[in-house]
């Protein structure tokens, strides 16, 4: 798929300029790909053990009391994983594909390729070490920070040192026309390192008093789905949408009041975790406002992609990257409503803390972030390649378990939370019954997790022998 | 916003205000909460934890107990929920975190919320037989076993008197007792000493609370 051949604009680069930009590309993006996708199979994985320890507390029978698998220990190594293993890594590769392909140039110039390659893997064995950290009792015990210090101070620089360039590129750029998709990436690559260390400084290097650390979490958790790994997203829905469907957004002057609406709303709307928590009324009542104005954003965002209508196309891989682009789409849909829902004071002293919950972080960082960047992978690795690389059976299952697999787990979540909620709020029915309430729903989370498992497995399988088919015959 | 430096600006801007109005607020407000001296007693509120509860507080990290449990008892005005199901007296408020050095508000109530499970559940035994075989004294729990951090030793003589109490399918086998180790030790005196049953000047209710349930 050519980023750019659509272009209404017409300086656009020609073929052998995109080729250049691919070949500079090259290296430290299949790194960050590959990387991204091994910590994908092993966070699934962890998952789907997770889910089975819900239902079976010591399962398995011979690991038992064993430390290192405690639920406790495994669960935030699964979400870690996820969240900087894949997720991070998988936007960090999709928002220097798109800033450099939109810019039309190859990424070069201050820091040296060798030393972007170093940072990654820096980054990686960061993820690595710390989580066999975190498996070994060292976690520091604020959730999604988990990783001791040493780690997340790699895991810091290493973004810097691999964003940087990207970020100039802006200014780089052959084109005077400005696509939205770059701002989004800008937006994204800034954020990280003012969240990540602001969060770590406060929390975890040289923690404040505790009686301060409740809504600085509640900012960090926010921010690092809405500001970090979301802009990447809507970066790849900007860039990819309109090019694979052959569109023109539609009301495309919304789209600037969309971005600095997401900026700023995305900001806030970590509080809608501490509704009626120990923090001081008014950043309750901003959480619940912040997640209800959000709306407005996500409608204009959607209408600038649903408001036109769609030409199909013949191939099979741009096919696929566009259904998992829409399927991000309407996730940011569904998390947009579902936590505005979810923010009312009232819904959310029923919805807080059950299953609920986690529907709402599934839908934002499985759906809303996670899709759109399979969406980029696959158009992005061909090109990187410099050959069609895919195998597309492969690819076609994948595509179709993850999206089964996530919606009907994100079905099953929202059914199982808001049976749960209604039974914690009454009083009457005892603890021990809320959570028989919430079994069934712990079995079928089993299945989804299965499925989520597999197809990345599957992505994994594909990945490894479109690599192998790039060693086996050279490039053309 | 074709140029770099415009747009950078302006993303800084706003990320300015989420950054003022919750970090920086909370850093220089929430962060300066000082303990307070209660009239009646004439004792430091919130009350200092013991060396060993704090030494508990890092195996209550490194065990990631915050991924099932909640530390932290609603507003009445979102929920009565909390305070009905006996979960505390009254709501939790920011001073009541001051001794901590993490705040384990958590996000999930797999298990049930702990902010006063000092208070509710006042006997280490339980604590013990519950941390190193949950169903032995809650019929049917969901929670994994903590046996970890309890060692199974032979017994020498007489029986320890910190041995763990457990019986049936849970015992040990005979002539060997269950003992904590002291990280066992240390997140059970934690524990204990989970209980905002204090009145504060922003939450003085739990008088009345107490006023009322008794």
């Amino acid at each position: 798929m050519n980023l750019s051949s659509h272009s209404p604009c017409e300086s656009a680069p020609d073929a052998s300029e995109n080729r250049a930009v691919d070949v500079s590309l090259r290296l430290p993006l299949l790194l960050l790909f590959g990387n991204a996708v091994h910590w994908l199979v092993i966070a699934t994985l962890i998952s789907l053990v997770l889910a089975i320890k819900k239902i079976a507390p010591d399962f398995p029978e011979i690991l038992s009391g064993v430390s290192w698998f405690g639920y406790g220990r495994l669960a935030p190594i699964a979400r870690d994983l996820f969240l900087y293993g894949w997720a991070s890594q998988a936007a960090l590769a999709a928002g220097i594909w798109i800033a450099a392909r939109l810019a039309g140039r190859p990424l070069e110039g201050v820091i040296k390729n060798s030393v972007v390659v170093v940072a990654i893997l820096l980054w990686n064995l960061a993820v690595l070490l710390g989580s066999l950290a975190i498996l070994a009792g060292y976690s520091t015990g604020v959730e999604w920070l988990e990783y001791p210090n040493w780690a997340s101070a790699t895991l810091f620089a290493s973004f810097l040192l691999i964003a940087f360039r990207a970020i100039l590129l802006f200014d780089y750029r052959r084109s005077e026309r400005v696509e939205v998709a770059q701002w989004y990436v800008v937006a994204g690559f800034c954020s990280f390192p003012w969240i990540y260390g602001t969060a770590n400084l406060l929390l975890t290097w040289k923690p404040l008093q505790a009686s301060a650390q409740g809504p600085i979490q509640a900012w960090f958790a926010g921010t690092f789905q809405l500001l970090w790994l979301f802009p990447i997203a809507l970066a790849a829905l900007y860039a990819l949408l309109p090019r694979i469907r052959g569109i023109h957004l539609h009301r495309r002057n919304l789209a600037t009041l969309g971005f600095w609406g997401v900026l700023f709303l995305g900001g806030w709307i970590g509080l809608a975790r501490l509704i009626g928590g120990p923090v001081p009324a008014w950043m309750a009542a901003a959480g619940t406002v912040s997640s209800v104005f959000l709306l407005i954003p996500i409608f204009i965002i959607s209408m600038n992609f649903l408001g036109s209508s769609e030409v199909e196309s013949a191939e099979v891989i741009g096919d696929l990257s566009r259904g998992f682009l829409l399927n991000g789409l309407y996730a940011l849909i569904g998390a947009g409503a579902l936590g505005a829902l979810a923010s009312l004071p009232l819904v959310s002293g029923a919805l807080q803390f059950t299953d609920a919950s986690e529907a709402t972080y599934q839908l934002w960082v499985f759906g809303a972030v996670s899709l759109p960047l399979f969406g980029v992978l696959y158009a992005s690795i061909p090109e990187l390649l410099g050959r069609d690389c895919w195998c597309v059976t492969l690819a076609r299952r994948h595509f179709w378990i993850t999206i089964v697999g996530f919606w009907l787990s994100v079905g099953f979540l929202v059914i199982g939370g808001l049976i749960t909620g209604l039974a914690l709020i009454d009083p009457v029915v005892t603890f021990r019954n809320v959570g028989s309430f919430a079994y069934p729903f712990h079995v079928l989370e089993c299945l989804t997790q299965t499925l989520l498992f597999i197809a990345s497995l599957i992505l994994g399988g594909n990945l490894l022998q479109a690599l192998a088919g790039n060693y086996l015959f050279p490039k053309r | 916003m074709h140029r770099l430096p415009t747009l950078l600006s302006g993303i800084f801007l706003v990320f300015l205000t989420s950054w003022i109005g919750l970090v920086a607020y909370s850093a220089t407000q929430l962060g300066r909460l000082t303990p307070v001296a209660d009239a009646d007693s004439g004792a430091t509120l919130p009350p200092h934890y013991s060396g060993q509860a704090i030494a508990g507080q890092r195996v209550y990290a490194s065990e990631g107990c915050i991924a099932c449990h909640t530390q932290q008892v609603r507003q009445t005005s979102v929920t009565s929920a909390d305070i009905d199901r006996g979960w505390g007296l009254r709501p939790s408020v920011p001073r009541d975190y001051l001794r901590d050095s993490t705040a384990f508000l958590g996000n999930s109530r797999l298990g049930e919320d702990l902010a006063n499970v000092g208070q509710r559940l006042p006997d280490a035994a339980w604590h013990f037989s519950h941390l190193y075989a949950p169903a032995s004294v809650t019929e049917g729990s969901e929670m994994p076993s903590y046996r970890h951090l309890f060692l199974l030793t032979k017994i020498q003589g007489e029986r320890s008197h910190d041995a763990v109490s457990l019986t049936g399918i849970y015992a040990p086998p005979a002539g060997y007792e269950v003992i904590p180790t002291a990280d066992g030790r240390n997140l059970v005196a934690y524990l204990l000493s989970l209980k905002h049953d204090y009145p504060l000047p922003e939450a003085d209710s739990v008088k009345k609370n107490q006023a009322t349930s008794h």
